[in-house]
């Protein structure tokens, strides 16, 4: 005789081990520097938990990753993340290269398969060659080699006009002229600031502060309108590549 | 039970009272009754070569395999018990493909010979529910030759699970004289021509049987063209500039 009373009040239960912590991340890449930028909101649905959460990390002297999506997940990928950097750093005595660290990014991404880590992640750097690189990745592990990327809460307001101003989608260039492949670093300060700016202002899970890392390629210096701006440097070991951070505070209403 | 002196080279696992493990130091003494095998390193990249004994004019030459590729920038030289060999180098195959895998890159010389070595000191009697481990130590050196971007590299390997990187070492039942006469001729700028008649010349030196194309066998690996065996024409050829 089957239990009547739990067919007449079927009952439903669910496991919801995610969040969505809000935030954008975005990077672009130069010819031979960086930028790799985060919000630092964490909210859950309309309550803020914290003003300064931040979602980019140093993992090398240069490599910088953004992590956005559930926090939580976030935090423990990049600590993943930074213990395999150091296990081959001993195993092979030197800094895992840049696209090593993206392609180490997908197989963690992918073995976590059938219970993946909830965030989307850019990986922003300098590559063996010295240019400038950015890798975006979806939360399994598919991954490519871009110039720029925005991910997160704003990334729909983000995307296109980065598509516009970095790519110069829909521009035409004047006769006898043709769009830069590479814009240098002041003129792309400016578009991530103003992109930051522009989605506080329409979107309200971002906001509060702004982090920019700055990936100098080896023997580059920071033109004078940066250095004006007076970014803190992260001390590196060697006299490579160069990191730099720019703070900026972004509105909090 | 009262162990007396001698019983103490039975055991893998143990050391005699003066700091000893007889069973590897046994591996390493097979190691020179082997077949003689060369291996130098020069700036356009490392070239190895061995001596196959043929025993009987039944026997094809062809099928004595002593040197092995590891990946497209690696490759192996062996002497010693041949057959614990390919246990080394599947392993250390597997290694350097995971390591493409995982990191997208070619594994550096130093890191797969390290895989190798880690390998060789897996020894000893296996716990129950463990997987089964070897239960001696390998009676095989190896010549690890490569190309990463520290440029071309010699690395010697040996049962006890040391490994040391060399410009030319010469391993096997004739190393001694063979590796005086690297260290006379070997010099930091040589081609690999060069390095190809100097590895014959030292073959043919400490060889009992005279040198030709089916008895030695060469290979090399260069920054350009990786890893590849002489086949017997290419052989001949630098036989006869010799």
């Amino acid at each position: 005789m089957p239990d009547m009373s739990a067919i007449a009040n079927p009952q439903q239960r669910q496991f919801n081990p995610y969040a969505e912590n809000g935030g954008t991340i975005l990077a672009v890449a130069g010819a031979d520097f960086t930028v790799i930028a985060g919000d630092t909101r964490q909210s859950e649905g309309y309550s803020i938990q914290t003003r300064y959460a931040s979602k980019v990390f140093r993992l090398t002297d240069r490599a910088v990753l953004a992590v956005n999506g559930f926090a939580a997940d976030g935090n423990m990928f990049v600590k993943k993340v930074k213990q395999r950097l150091e296990w081959y750093r001993h195993n092979h005595a030197k800094d895992m290269p840049l696209r090593s660290i993206a392609r180490l990014i997908q197989t963690m991404l992918y073995a976590q398969r059938f219970f993946p880590y909830y965030v989307y992640n850019i990986l922003g750097g300098i590559e063996e060659d010295g240019t400038g690189a950015v890798y975006s990745f979806d939360p399994v592990g598919s991954y490519e080699r871009e110039a720029c990327r925005a991910a997160g809460a704003a990334q729909s307001l983000l995307q296109p006009f980065l598509d516009n101003q970095i790519y110069f989608k829909n521009q035409t260039a004047a006769r006898g002229y043709s769009h830069p492949a590479h814009l240098p670093l002041p003129d792309v300060l400016s578009i991530v600031i103003d992109s930051f700016t522009s989605a506080t202002e329409r979107h309200i899970e971002v906001g509060d502060g702004l982090e920019m890392y700055i990936v100098m390629a080896k023997g580059q210096t920071l033109p004078d309108a940066v250095t004006n701006l007076l970014p803190e440097e992260l001390p590196s070991t060697g006299d490579g590549e160069r990191v730099f951070v720019l703070k900026r505070d972004l509105k909090k209403d | 039970m009262f162990l007396t002196r001698s019983e103490y080279d039975r055991g893998v696992n143990t050391f005699s009272p003066e700091g000893r493990l007889f069973q590897v130091e046994y591996a390493i003494e097979a190691i020179k009754l082997g077949s003689t095998t060369v291996g130098i390193r020069t700036p356009e990249g490392v070239v190895l070569g061995v001596e196959k004994r043929v025993q009987s004019p039944l026997l094809e030459a062809s099928s004595i395999e002593k040197i092995m590729e590891i990946d497209t920038h690696l490759g192996c030289a062996m002497s010693g018990l041949t057959a614990d060999a390919r246990t080394m180098v599947d392993h250390a195959r597997v290694t350097s493909q995971n390591h493409a895998f995982t990191f997208d890159e070619r594994i550096k010389v130093e890191s797969v010979t390290q895989a190798v070595c880690d390998l060789a000191l897996r020894f000893g009697e296996s716990v129950h529910d463990e997987d089964a481990m070897m239960s001696r130590p390998f009676g095989v050196a190896l010549l690890i030759g490569g190309v990463d971007e520290l440029g071309p590299q010699l690395y010697h390997t040996d049962p006890s699970g040391t490994f040391v990187r060399y410009d030319a070492k010469a391993i096997g039942s004739g190393s001694e004289a063979a590796q005086s006469e690297l260290q006379d001729k070997w010099h930091s700028q040589m081609t690999l021509r060069e390095a190809q008649v100097l590895v014959l010349r030292v073959l043919k030196q400490v060889m009992e049987e005279k040198l030709d194309q089916h008895n030695v066998q060469l290979a090399q690996v260069t920054t350009d063209k990786g890893f590849h065996i002489l086949d017997e024409r290419a052989l001949k050829e630098v036989i006869d500039t010799m």
